[in-house]
């Protein structure tokens, strides 16, 4: 047991902790010429263009904001869709189980124009509302079938119980499903914000740049040569998504008996 | 029972109003791949199946995708099986996920730093003498076999895996393993009677995904990817913002192809789990 | 079946809640008021400039400096939306489909092809400059690089706010003398090899590197310039151009097998010290990148025979633009001595003007003769004297196809 604990640590940390560490001591170095024997020169300089930037602030409370709401929305088709799946079978149901797949399968350069014109239809062009509907298209496939997953593992037993019991399905839903599904909800807010994060075609051409997110100030950079400030924006990019997962890992714990599960198992 | 089965149908809804906007969307592209401004024509594809230059680029994408998927399957699957006690705790799942907090470009990008004939290990090597000078490194971004392309997929897709199989890993009951080895299975029978019919969903969809993204995403393969052979997603991606808006209807062409391609290999998958589904249940009745 | 119906009855409102947005205000209607007027309606409005992002010193210029002139001046508040002009037509393109009038653009950063595409698809408000006061005071309105960009009329429906020039960059600590002309250059590649690439012809810089080469293997480069593509016509010139390719190619870095896929790429092999030239479409840009440390000191460029060529960038208003007269105003402050003089200075973004230094007023000329652009910038003489005009853009696609063709599938 030991043994492969170790094992995992060495590994893991060489091949995950590592690259990340590296983007960080670029953003503080300069380029790196370490075959001419020259060191490590370090800088800020990279992280003053960071911050000089005006448009960073407001980038990264869009970014929060629409993140925030897309795993919302994300949290209620994932659950309910993830359940009506489980719970029914029916003739096609492989067919709606592939669409429901679909808009992640399908590259978003080809439905990038569709779903504009969609936009600018419902009115929802240039606004918040309309990047965070189309921030749904890339996460919400992986949310129901997060859930899909999770209640199936749940069991259909444990479904029917409750209501066999009379419980209604809200109270059900609380006091049950969700504490027992905590692995796939953070999987699924891992996952959501990370990819609603770094958006960047879909949201500058639905956005029109009244709603700027950060890859729309990132993205443009990487046309630098400038290896340090390629790497402080992907230093900041990355810190965004951890402590939203931070916050919602905190909400976990306000679900019923998450403190008492925590004691018993540490 | 029955109240109860009409009112779940009700939770498809906002699935359903979801779906209207990527299904819109596709279909937008199809209608501009089939007309040449006012009428319906074929032509488009016709000139993609005529042009050796996409055809090359659909064999090089089919290759780095499936050897990207598989191999990321495969090794997630590895560390989940091994590692997922510890990876229920707090610390060991956050550095497992860590390389998901960076988008795809800014891996491949790190990818570059790191292994390319002048990255640091290049550096590294030639500072201590063991390489003589940076041409003597291996190619392995930018290189006509796409290593530097599946690398970095994999790198970033073993993460993805294992946030799909870590909740099925620990939901599996402890009892079941017990029962294989009072029955005397070895570790063998108990991934192919325990894991394996629990996995098979998740597995097959995170092939689905993982293999659609990668035979379709831009970035990677622009950054390191090399001039030939080259990725059909970048070959659309010129098509589609070369100078000329004349090649557009072949982006619109190549990419719809794509899309309905994935979508029927989607299907045909759904089909052959829910049989197998089907079959268990049936099995469970009777 | 109930959902069936649910969602075709949504599908229909959608589709007939389409294009009954209010029209803009006529855009002639603005280029025909007074000047006086035109800055009366622009102040106390905001104005969203979307342009390329990628650099940061192009970035500060707007930030740091046009922005809060502007608003001191005029009272105009300026936005700088970052977005590639691929991207801005496309969503420009989309809106003038769906019949958008109330666009969230008023002015672009445009050039070449782009403004090629975007007069033609008519994105564009219309014809402007002939209403700016500082074009027709400043600059020399009838100068043929005014009057066309890459080969397509400008009638007036954009403003030159830059002018660039292709050079050369070198490490001036391992080259004595750089080649001299493309002839040197073959030679120089086979005497070194490895130590030389360029970015693939999908890339600009890339395209603008084998458009040098094509002008070289000419009798003379006004036979590519001043002439339509004609494929027929300059098939000599393209075998030419080919073999010459060819011949470099085994020698080239990584043995041509890969050519870099941006010029960013190209120019992280050139910081390692992996190629010792790298190239650009700015005949300053070398200077932050020298500052930065990303480029070594002795970085220097050059330009070799039969000349180098450049080209004019241009503001434009596109045609939903939902505040023309608060564009109008912008640019024309843009397109002012101080603000051509504040781009021109190295500390910002150090590129070079369109505006006639002789039409200045007496300061002001000397102003500008006196801002020292740094060591890796040839003299205004030597850019001046080796300038050739882009050809038509035609050219640049015809290059992306048979580059590939007869360079790297060969």
């Amino acid at each position: 047991m030991r043994h492969y604990k170790i094992r995992f640590y060495v590994l893991a940390s060489f091949l995950f902790l590592f690259p990340a560490l590296l983007l960080v001591l670029q953003s503080l170095s300069k380029t790196w010429r370490f075959q001419r024997g020259e060191g490590i020169r370090f800088q800020l300089d990279s992280f003053q263009v960071l911050l000089s930037d005006p448009n960073l602030w407001s980038a990264t409370g869009w970014s929060i904001t629409i993140g925030l709401l897309v795993l919302l929305i994300n949290l209620v088709v994932g659950i309910t869709t993830g359940k009506a799946l489980t719970s029914l079978s029916f003739r096609g149901k492989s067919f709606i189980e592939a669409v429901m797949l679909a808009p992640i399968l399908v590259p978003v350069l080809a439905i990038a124009i569709g779903l504009h014109l969609f936009m600018i239809r419902i009115g929802l062009a240039d606004t918040a509302l309309g990047v965070v509907l189309i921030h749904l298209v890339p996460t919400v496939p992986y949310s129901i079938k997060i859930f899909q997953n999770a209640y199936q593992q749940l069991g259909r037993s444990m479904l029917d119980q409750p209501v066999i019991l009379g419980s209604n399905p809200w109270h059900q839903l609380v006091t049950i499903e969700l504490p027992l599904m905590k692995p796939a909800i953070r999987s699924v807010t891992f996952l959501t914000i990370v990819i609603s994060l770094s958006q960047y075609a879909i949201t500058s051409i639905v956005g029109g740049g009244t709603i700027i997110t950060l890859p729309m100030v990132f993205f443009p950079f990487l046309d630098t040569a400038n290896a340090s400030i390629m790497a402080a924006f992907s230093v900041w990019f990355a810190m965004i998504p951890f402590f939203l997962y931070m916050i919602v890992e905190a909400l976990l714990w306000l679900l019923p008996y998450s403190k008492k599960m925590r004691r018993t198992t540490t | 029972m029955k109240w109860f089965k009409t009112k779940t149908i009700y939770l498809f809804i906002p699935s359903f109003l979801f779906l209207l906007l990527p299904l819109y969307g596709l279909g937008a592209a199809i209608a501009q791949s089939l007309s040449d401004g006012n009428a319906f024509t074929l032509i488009y594809y016709k000139e993609l199946l005529q042009s050796d230059r996409f055809l090359t680029s659909v064999g090089f994408s089919l290759y780095i995708a499936l050897v990207s998927s598989l191999l990321s399957l495969l090794i997630g699957l590895w560390v989940t099986r091994t590692c997922y006690p510890l990876l229920e705790k707090y610390t060991p799942r956050l550095i497992v996920w860590l390389p998901m907090l960076f988008p795809h470009f800014v891996w491949g990008y790190m990818v570059i730093l790191l292994l390319s004939e002048t990255g640091v290990l290049s550096q590294v090597l030639q500072m201590t003498g063991l390489l003589a000078e940076s041409s003597d490194f291996p190619v392995w971004t930018r290189d006509p076999n796409g290593i530097g392309i599946i690398l970095t997929y994999v790198w970033k897709e073993v993460p993805f895996v294992i946030l799909m199989l870590l909740p099925v890993y620990s939901s599996i009951k402890p009892q079941y393993y017990d029962l294989v080895q009072t029955l005397g299975g070895n570790g063998w029978d108990r991934f192919r009677t325990v894991e394996w019919p629990n996995i098979l969903p998740v597995i097959t969809e995170s092939f689905l995904i993982i293999f659609a993204f990668t035979i379709s995403a831009y970035e990677v393969p622009a950054l390191l990817g090399t001039t030939f052979p080259e990725m059909l997603s970048v070959l659309s991606y010129e098509w589609f913002y070369g100078s000329t808006w004349e090649e557009r209807p072949l982006a619109f062409a190549a990419m719809s192809a794509l899309s309905i391609f994935l979508l029927i290999m989607t299907l045909a998958a759904y089909l052959f789990l829910n049989r197998k589904r089907w079959r268990a249940m049936r099995g469970r009745i009777s | 079946m109930r959902l069936l119906s649910l969602l075709g009855l949504l599908t229909i409102m959608l589709l007939s809640a389409c294009s009954s947005q209010n029209s803009s205000q006529e855009f002639s209607t603005v280029t025909e008021q007074k000047w006086s007027e035109v800055e009366a309606d622009a102040e106390d409005t905001t104005v969203r400039m979307f342009m390329w992002g990628g650099d940061e010193g192009i970035n500060q210029y707007i930030d740091d400096w046009v922005t809060p002139n502007l608003k001191e001046k005029h009272n105009v508040t300026l936005e700088r939306i970052p977005m590639d002009t691929g991207e801005i037509l496309q969503k420009l393109q989309t809106e003038k489909q769906a019949g958008k009038q109330d666009g969230t653009i008023d002015i672009i950063w445009i050039n070449g092809e782009n403004f090629k595409n975007a007069k033609e698809n008519k994105l564009l408000a219309g014809s402007f400059t002939s209403n700016l006061p500082n074009f027709n005071e400043f600059y020399q309105t009838d100068d043929p690089a005014f009057q066309t960009d890459f080969g397509t009329p400008v009638e007036g429906m954009e403003a030159p706010w830059g002018k660039v020039q292709f050079v050369f960059h070198y490490e001036s600590e391992k080259i004595e003398t750089p080649p001299a002309s493309f002839e040197e250059l073959k030679g120089w590649v086979q005497e070194n090899p490895g130590k030389f690439t360029y970015p693939n012809a999908d890339d600009f810089t890339g395209n603008a590197f084998l458009r040098h080469i094509l002008y070289a293997s000419a009798d003379t480069p006004s036979d590519i310039y001043d002439s339509p593509l004609d494929e027929g016509s300059i098939s000599e010139t393209a075998e030419e151009t080919w073999n010459y390719l060819n011949e470099m190619e085994p020698e080239l870095w990584r043995s041509g097998e890969h050519y870099p896929n941006t010029l960013t790429e190209l120019d992280r092999l050139y910081s390692q010290g992996e190629v010792w030239m790298t190239m650009g479409y700015n005949e300053a840009r070398a200077e932050s990148l020298i500052n930065d440390g990303v480029f070594p000191e002795t970085t220097r460029s050059f330009v070799m025979e039969p000349g180098s060529i450049g080209n004019t960038h241009f503001l434009s208003i596109p045609f939903n633009s939902t505040n023309p007269a608060g564009a109008l105003t912008a640019i024309n402050f843009m397109l002012s001595p101080e603000a051509q003089l504040a781009k021109l200075k190295p500390n910002y973004w150090g590129e070079n003007t369109p505006i006639s230094i002789d039409k200045l007023p007496k300061e002001m000329k000397e102003e500008f003769q006196s801002v020292d652009r740094g060591q890796s910038v040839l003299s205004q003489q030597k850019l001046e004297d080796s300038f050739l005009p882009e050809s038509e853009a035609a050219y640049v696609d015809w290059m992306k196809e048979q580059w590939f063709d007869e360079v790297v599938q060969n």
